[in-house]
């Protein structure tokens, strides 16, 4: 049993800072690379839904109102969201991005969990044909 | 011996059995014979030294074939030999047992059994290995005309047993909760005072059904899924099943990338060895090795999180390449790791080949020979203890093992000592083979483009694990998604040695004995969630908390 050795690490231990974290007073960072909650710019789109198809999860919908004049919504499920990132590779037009910065996700309603993506009254109209849904075409 | 002699050699040996030969890769060869041949045939590769059982893959051909098909892979350096049967396709069709030539192919007969609806004719043991007790009989998950509907449960089969006695002999269950790791699986031990005299075990209790649900998603989401198979060797399954995916669709991924998916492996096998340094160490009652370990073992997950955005689940595979590329400031954070991990791994191979008490658990338990080791089919680290030289990385180089290849480490003792000091000295490999890979990283490309849909075809494609071979066949039908997707993972093998080894050992050493192996449960299983009648899939939290009460009442009184 070699004492010095521990008595080295007694003693190296005196001058190590604390590794604990203040969470949440002080926001750790995160590794550059970290995936975080997807953000949708719809301006780029075309709607060719790529990304939803390979999505491994089914988190991300593109909703398309109108292709001719650029009016995309997607609809994210954050807490489907597998955060792999193919998404991102799949998109031809850079319109994901995934910041490492955006990660408190946590919270008590399930409501919290969809997100909309698209300019104000396209997400309004996509809002409000989803509380109001058509009835289906009769048959014959 | 050269993969074209080897296969030359197996063309030769089962050529009183063959009704047909076909070479469907350069490294493969497929023979189809008689279900009634297939135990001579066996015999006949196994009295040639040739190989080594890998995996029995069974597949349905569905109705308009009206076959079912059974593929049993045997590996032999790079070269693969497959024995291709046909069945008919009519409730519990029969094929002979191997399993008294080849103990693990009793596991993979129970599976065919369960799966596929199989009648394995003189199997030691046909109860259920994955399937859960409340499974309907009669129903199998791979058939083509399998429904949900089908799968509703049944009154449960008894099959924990009660705690017999009959003079000095018990029967002891371990498990399912926790039984080395924390992980499930369930073990029977029938004890002569404290010596053991048999094992058996049972799986299946973490429900998943990932080969089934290959077949409904595309080539690309399956790599997500398949990544979720472990928790610990999560890069490992990417590879093999993106390797797999690649030779299949005739991509030719950029060396650069080949050598980035290395070092991703390499990283992997230092964290997973470290996490298991832990265990093992815990298991044993040496806690500050424990804690030693695991802190030394954050040093590679920060450096998988700043290199692949995660700790665990790295994504950094793709189809045809990988996502990210290494810049010189990550070589440099990768060199500054590699040297603290370095000094840090010699100085517990110091401690795990010196310390007297830790001794005391590791030297001279569990010892399996060479010829026991290649009798039960070990893989991997458990393998190399007993001097067996296999390991995919040398035997089937692939990726860039071709450009930067690693040594291989064996040890003649057998016992958990030495396979605590190939596992630490494949470790010191490891932060050698990186260190090269980052200094002499090949320029080019990071990914090339994938194809959406894959010719048809069947491949093979083996990875070595930290834990062994993985073993994967992927069988594409030209379309959008695989037609069938075999998954093989390499604790499933070396559960039969860990098994028949404790059998003479004390009760006490069972820890350390499952342990030695580096076990991981949940890769293993196989299974689908069985819907109950009045199954609501979203419980509150206080339907949850009744449902706790009354199944924790329900266990305290039996009926």
């Amino acid at each position: 049993m070699r004492l010095g050795a521990m008595f080295m690490d007694i003693f190296k231990s005196f001058f190590t800072p604390p590794v604990t974290e203040k969470y949440p007073f002080e926001k750790p960072k995160t590794a550059p690379r970290f995936r975080g909650r997807l953000h949708f710019d719809p301006a780029k789109c075309t709607g060719c839904n790529l990304c939803a198809k390979d999505c491994p999860a089914d988190a991300l919908e593109i909703v398309i109102l109108d292709r001719a004049a650029k009016r995309f919504v997607a609809r994210y499920n954050i807490d489907k969201c597998a955060y792999c990132g193919q998404c991102i590779q799949s998109c031809k037009f850079k319109c994901i991005t995934m910041p490492n910065d955006d990660w408190e996700l946590a919270a008590l309603s399930k409501e919290k969990f969809t997100a909309f993506y698209g300019k104000d009254d396209d997400v309004a109209n996509l809002m409000d044909k989803l509380a109001h849904p058509q009835p289906p075409p009769q048959p014959g | 011996m050269t993969t074209e002699t080897l296969l030359q050699r197996a063309t030769e040996i089962l050529a009183p059995f063959s009704k047909g030969n076909n070479n469907p890769e350069t490294n493969r060869l497929d023979v189809e014979i008689e279900a009634s041949d297939l135990p001579s045939a066996t015999a006949a590769l196994m009295d040639n030294q040739w190989g080594y059982l890998s995996a029995i893959t069974p597949t349905d051909l569905g109705k308009e074939v009206n076959k079912l098909e059974l593929l049993y892979h045997f590996c032999e350096g790079a070269a693969i030999t497959s024995l291709r049967i046909y069945l008919p396709r009519e409730d519990q069709p029969d094929v002979p047992t191997i399993s008294d030539q080849i103990p693990v192919a009793s596991f993979f007969e129970r599976e065919l059994g369960e799966m596929l609806g199989v009648h394995v004719v003189g199997t030691p043991d046909s109860s259920r290995l994955f399937l859960p007790d409340d499974w309907p009989d009669g129903v199998y998950p791979l058939r083509e005309e399998f429904s949900m509907e089908q799968a509703a449960p049944v009154e449960p089969r008894e099959t924990l047993p009660e705690m017999g006695r009959v003079g000095n002999k018990f029967t002891v269950p371990i498990g399912p909760q926790h039984p080395a790791l924390k992980e499930p699986g369930h073990f029977e031990f029938a004890v002569d005072g404290e010596i053991i005299t048999g094992a058996r075990m049972r799986l299946g209790y973490v429900h998943r059904g990932i080969e089934k649900a290959t077949e409904k998603r595309n080539w690309i989401q399956n790599l997500y899924l398949l990544e979720r198979i472990c928790g610990i060797c999560s890069h490992t399954h990417t590879s093999a099943y993106a390797m797999g995916a690649e030779k299949l669709a005739q991509v030719e991924v950029p060396p650069r990338a080949l050598a980035i998916r290395e070092i991703v492996a390499g990283l992997e096998r230092i964290h997973s060895h470290l996490l298991w340094l832990g265990v093992a160490a815990h298991e044993a009652g040496f806690d500050t090795l424990f804690m030693y370990s695991w802190r030394d073992r954050e040093t590679v997950m920060d450096l998988l999180e700043t290199l692949t955005g995660n700790r665990v689940n790295y994504s950094i595979t793709v189809l045809g390449g990988v996502k990210y590329d290494f810049t010189a400031e990550h070589s440099r954070a990768i060199h500054k790791a590699m040297n603290y991990l370095e000094e840090r791994i010699r100085y517990y191979l110091h401690i795990v080949t010196t310390d007297a008490s830790f001794l005391q658990r590791t030297r001279g338990i569990g010892t399996m020979t060479l010829e026991e080791a290649k009798y039960f089919g070990a893989l991997g680290p458990t393998a190399r203890a007993s001097g067996l030289e296999r390991d995919v990385r040398i035997d089937s180089p692939y990726g860039a093992y071709h450009r930067f290849p690693v040594s291989l480490i064996t040890d003649e003792r057998g016992d958990l000592e030495a396979r605590f000091e190939v596992r630490m000295k494949e470790l010191l490999v490891s932060c050698f083979t990186i260190r090269t890979i980052v200094d002499n990283l090949p320029p080019g490309e990071l990914a090339v483009r994938f194809p959406r849909k894959v010719p048809a075809g069947e491949t093979v494609s083996r990875v070595e694990a930290p834990r062994g071979e993985a073993f994967y066949y992927i069988k594409s039908g030209g379309g959008e998604s695989p037609v069938r997707l075999k998954i093989r993972t390499p604790s499933l093998c070396n559960w039969t040695s860990a098994l028949n080894k404790a059998v003479g050992h004390q009760l006490a050493d069972v820890p350390m004995l499952i342990a030695g192996m580096d076990p991981c449960f949940s890769c293993n299983d196989r299974m689908i969630t069985v819907r109950r009648k009045n199954d609501s899939h979203t419980l509150t939290w206080s339907q949850m908390r009744e449902y706790g009460i009354k199944k924790y009442a329900s266990i305290r009184e039996p009926k």
